[in-house]
């Protein structure tokens, strides 16, 4: 559904993004992760056809993104919700189905549903007059007016409380679901360790780590071994009544053993933990 | 472009901006325009009299002052009894021959008020006289004639107008010339002739019982009134005033895109830029012509003066869009869009000021509004060569504002130079589209002489010439470079040295062809102008060799100047103006060459 090759996008002397590769199949959650300034807003304009790359390109739903057609296809929301805050969200949805040119029938079909299952109140009040919240689910409304197989989302749940957070990320897996193929960016990991099939990390404009979670972990990742014991050793901290003591590898977790057996104690227990994303960002961002 | 998309738009446009006017605003507005569309035509009709009845005259109907305090409209009559006192009851008291006055300054004025209209009186009275002879011994005829030739009005010289010397040049430009208050020093007219009545275009504004008046110009010498247009052209300047306001507007519009990013969705839905511009650029358009077309129909004006005025309109639109485009603030495109209205003002109304009196007045769209107005003859190269330069410019305006609605552009903020570089470099893809656009510019290069020569014809020719020759060599090179530089700046062309001399060389094509094709000037006699023919250089060949010369020599001009600028602009900015300096230089050398040598 999207390719994309060598993508890469310079402002004078500033690179924003050098040379991304990455390919998002069809019904696919793919999120995007990295620090402030990393590039992951850039990527998703040259997808959206907002930003003409220096140099690479992309195929979103068989169209180069510069392509006027693909705009057709693709449903775009960025990280503000800018909307003209004269209109109503009904006259506001309306435009845009215009733009895109829905018919009049389908269009208010469509508006109704996508305003009902974003649970959105006052349709007819000016958009200026709406809570953050609701502008930001009238903007999601906007990106489905014209029912696109393509979904680019920069930091749905950017500045939203966690109530409307957990919906708009409920409905984005919905979404993927109904069979629309969604690439977005955030920064809050855990969302994207929930939401996403497979993830992307980006730092200084460049993907250092991509795939599924597991195959990021087995990367990137690293296993941490917890050894219990019953005698305190140096390191060690009380736990329910036994010591713990934290290793990286099978090894030092026998010099445990040895060194409680030592002290007239012994090893009880052996308990092991994976990374989280979120620590595999903090150490691949080199941010940790 | 698609039409349905740019009509939705509009629609849009349309209703954002009157659903962002709270109703007591849209309220207060239609009852203003109400009251404006009421008073309007009483004032038109009647003037404005805010002195009506101003003085009170105590004089009685017997009087032979009554009839001249009925017909002044400053001066009220009122019945004097044995009571009435001067200054408490009234400003003059008359009394027999003898009128008494307040010696105050408001009883001052009310005796010259009352001056005048015994003078005026007297004749209408002499005016129905049967033996007009004896009522007017003296009677003045003024007959208008073409000047002999333009040094008279450019040096100054003490040439006077010759009768019957009209201009060999086609066009009816030059037929405006040689009123008694012609520019430059012109008094060979003015003189009573033979009583002889001036007819056509050549001679004095006809009566046309409109705004310019119904007074002949055979008659008594009080009975003559001067040909300058003044009244006209303030009228005429009426167009100017409302345009601003709809200008205002459009770039406010314009840049409300901008602010938080709101023109964003715009961009990724399946309208084109063009479909977005041309949509919220619609409502104004009509809005701006429907403006002109309602002043036109005030002022007595017909179709010619609203297509007249239509390309202003559409620049001051252009204008506007382009300073929305590059404003990084409200405030900044305030002070953009006014020095644009100013520039636009300057170039419409000062040329037009001697209209009939100047050849230089027939690059001011307003001329043609003056001679509308006066049921002057305009021809279809005069239109052409007041009207094209503007249209031309916003054409290219558009497509430079265009060039910069895009993401990177309109939301970041970046300097308006490096905008322009964008903007200009926006439209190029290979070599042969720099001379496209050096072609594209010879509507600002027109207008750009045009507004020199306009500024520069009121000094002497020695004085003039060069500066003007040294203006046309900077803007010309100018006009073949930025495009140029632009491109490389922005890496649309290659850096090596045979294709960027490449890219010149169709620059120096491109801006030939274009020039070739601007000498639509000729048609309409700005030529008789010395400084006109100095600056578009019209002198004719006495045989084939020279002509062919004539015809290559600025070709090469062109070509090796315009190669020279890209030389430098390929390596970096300071390179480019080093060079752009040099290449000035040269075409500088060659005008001036070619002025003192053929011309």
């Amino acid at each position: 559904m999207i390719r994309v090759e060598g993508l890469r996008k310079e402002y004078g002397d500033f690179v924003a993004v050098a040379g991304s590769s990455f390919a998002v199949e069809t019904g696919e959650v793919f999120g995007i992760v990295g620090p402030n300034g990393a590039g992951k807003t850039t990527t998703l304009k040259m997808l959206a056809g907002l930003v003409e790359p220096t140099a690479g390109a992309a195929v979103v739903n068989g169209f180069a993104a510069t392509d006027d057609e693909m705009r057709a296809t693709l449903g775009f929301l960025p990280e503000e919700s800018p909307l003209y805050e004269e209109m109503t969200a009904h006259s506001y949805l309306q435009f845009f189905a215009d733009l895109y040119d829905v018919p009049r029938e389908v269009a208010t079909a469509r508006i109704t549903d996508a305003l009902d299952r974003l649970d959105l109140e006052h349709r007819d009040r000016a958009l200026g007059n709406l809570s953050k919240g609701m502008k930001r689910k009238v903007a999601i409304a906007r990106s489905l007016v014209n029912d696109p197989a393509v979904l680019v989302y920069d930091e749905p749940a950017s500045g939203l409380d966690p109530l409307t957070t957990n919906y708009v990320m409920e409905f984005t897996r919905e979404l993927a679901a109904r069979g629309k193929t969604v690439v977005f960016s955030a920064h809050n990991l855990y969302h994207v360790e929930d939401v996403c099939d497979r993830v992307a990390i980006m730092t200084d404009g460049e993907i250092v780590a991509r795939g599924t979670l597991p195959e990021i972990r087995e990367a990137h990742g690293e296993t941490t071994y917890h050894a219990y014991t019953t005698v305190e050793l140096e390191e060690s901290v009380a736990v329910n009544g036994h010591f713990e003591t934290v290793v990286g590898d099978m090894d030092a977790v026998d010099d445990v053993r040895r060194l409680a057996a030592d002290a007239g104690g012994e090893l009880v227990d052996i308990r092991t933990t994976e990374s989280s994303l979120e620590e595999i960002f903090l150490d691949v961002a080199g941010t940790g | 472009m698609r039409l349905r998309q740019t009509l939705r738009i509009a629609r849009w446009e349309v209703t954002k901006g009157a659903s962002s006017l709270d109703r007591r605003t849209a309220l207060a507005l239609v009852v203003s325009l109400l009251v404006l569309g009421a008073v309007a035509p009483m004032v038109a009709s009647q003037g404005a009299t805010p002195n009506d009845g101003l003085y009170r005259v105590g004089v009685t109907q017997d009087s032979q002052y009554y009839g001249p305090v009925r017909e002044e409209r400053s001066l009220r009559a009122v019945d004097p009894t044995a009571g009435t006192r001067v200054c408490r009851d009234v400003e003059l008291l008359v009394d027999g021959p003898r009128v008494t006055y307040c010696d105050t300054e408001k009883g001052r004025a009310a005796l010259a008020a009352l001056r005048s209209a015994v003078r005026a009186y007297n004749d209408q009275l002499m005016a129905k006289e049967p033996d007009q002879a004896a009522a007017f011994p003296v009677r003045v005829s003024l007959e208008y004639v073409e000047q002999a030739g333009p040094s008279a009005q450019v040096g100054g010289s003490s040439d006077a107008a010759t009768g019957g010397s009209a201009s060999s040049t086609a066009g009816s430009g030059g037929n405006a010339s040689g009123t008694g208050d012609g520019a430059g020093g012109d008094g060979g007219s003015g003189t009573a002739a033979d009583g002889a009545q001036a007819s056509g275009a050549s001679g004095p504004l006809p009566a046309t019982g409109g705004l310019f008046g119904s007074e002949g110009q055979t008659g008594s010498p009080a009975a003559i009134t001067p040909p300058f247009p003044l009244q006209s052209l303030l009228l005429a300047f009426a167009f100017l005033l409302p345009l601003n306001v709809v200008t205002q507007a459009y770039g406010s519009s314009v840049i409300d895109e901008r602010i938080d990013r709101r023109g964003e969705l715009l961009l990724v839905s399946p309208a084109s830029t063009g479909d977005v511009v041309a949509g919220k650029t619609l409502p104004y358009l009509l809005g701006t012509l429907l403006v002109v077309a309602g002043v036109a129909a005030v002022m007595g004006g017909g179709p010619v003066t609203v297509l007249a005025i239509a390309p202003v309109a559409v620049l001051f639109l252009a204008t506007s869009f382009v300073a929305g485009m590059f404003a990084r603030s409200f405030k900044e495109l305030t002070f953009v869009t006014v020095t644009g209205s100013v520039l636009i003002m300057t170039y419409a109304f000062v040329p037009a000021i001697f209209t009939n009196v100047h050849p230089i007045a027939a690059i001011s769209p307003l001329s043609l509004v003056v001679k509308d107005l006066t049921g002057a003859p305009i021809g279809a190269g005069e239109f052409a060569v007041a009207t094209l330069p503007m249209t031309l410019a916003a054409g290219v305006l558009f497509a430079l504002g265009t060039g910069v609605y895009r993401e990177e552009d309109m939301f970041a903020q970046r300097s308006p130079p490096a905008k322009a570089v964008d903007a200009l470099a926006a439209h190029l893809r290979r070599p042969r589209d720099a001379a496209l656009w050096s072609a594209l510019f010879i509507p600002f290069v027109l207008v750009a002489e045009l507004l020199a020569i306009a500024l520069l014809f009121v000094l002497p020719v020695a004085v003039s010439l060069p500066l003007l020759l040294a203006v046309v060599a900077v803007v010309e090179e100018l006009a073949k470079s930025l495009h140029v530089y632009a491109g490389f700046a922005r890496g649309r062309f290659d850096t090596r040295l045979r294709p960027a001399l490449l890219v010149g060389a169709f620059s120096g094509v491109g801006f030939f062809v274009g020039e070739k094709l601007g000498l639509v000037v000729q048609l309409v006699g700005l030529p008789n102008l010395e400084l006109g023919r100095a600056a578009f250089s019209t002198s004719t060949a006495s045989t084939p060799v020279v002509a062919a010369t004539l015809l290559l020599a600025p070709l090469a001009l062109h070509v090796v100047t315009a190669s020279i600028s890209a030389y430098g602009a390929r390596l970096s900015r300071r390179h480019y103006l080093a060079a752009l300096l040099v290449a000035a230089g040269v075409h500088f050398a060659y005008n001036l060459t070619v002025v003192t040598t053929l011309v």
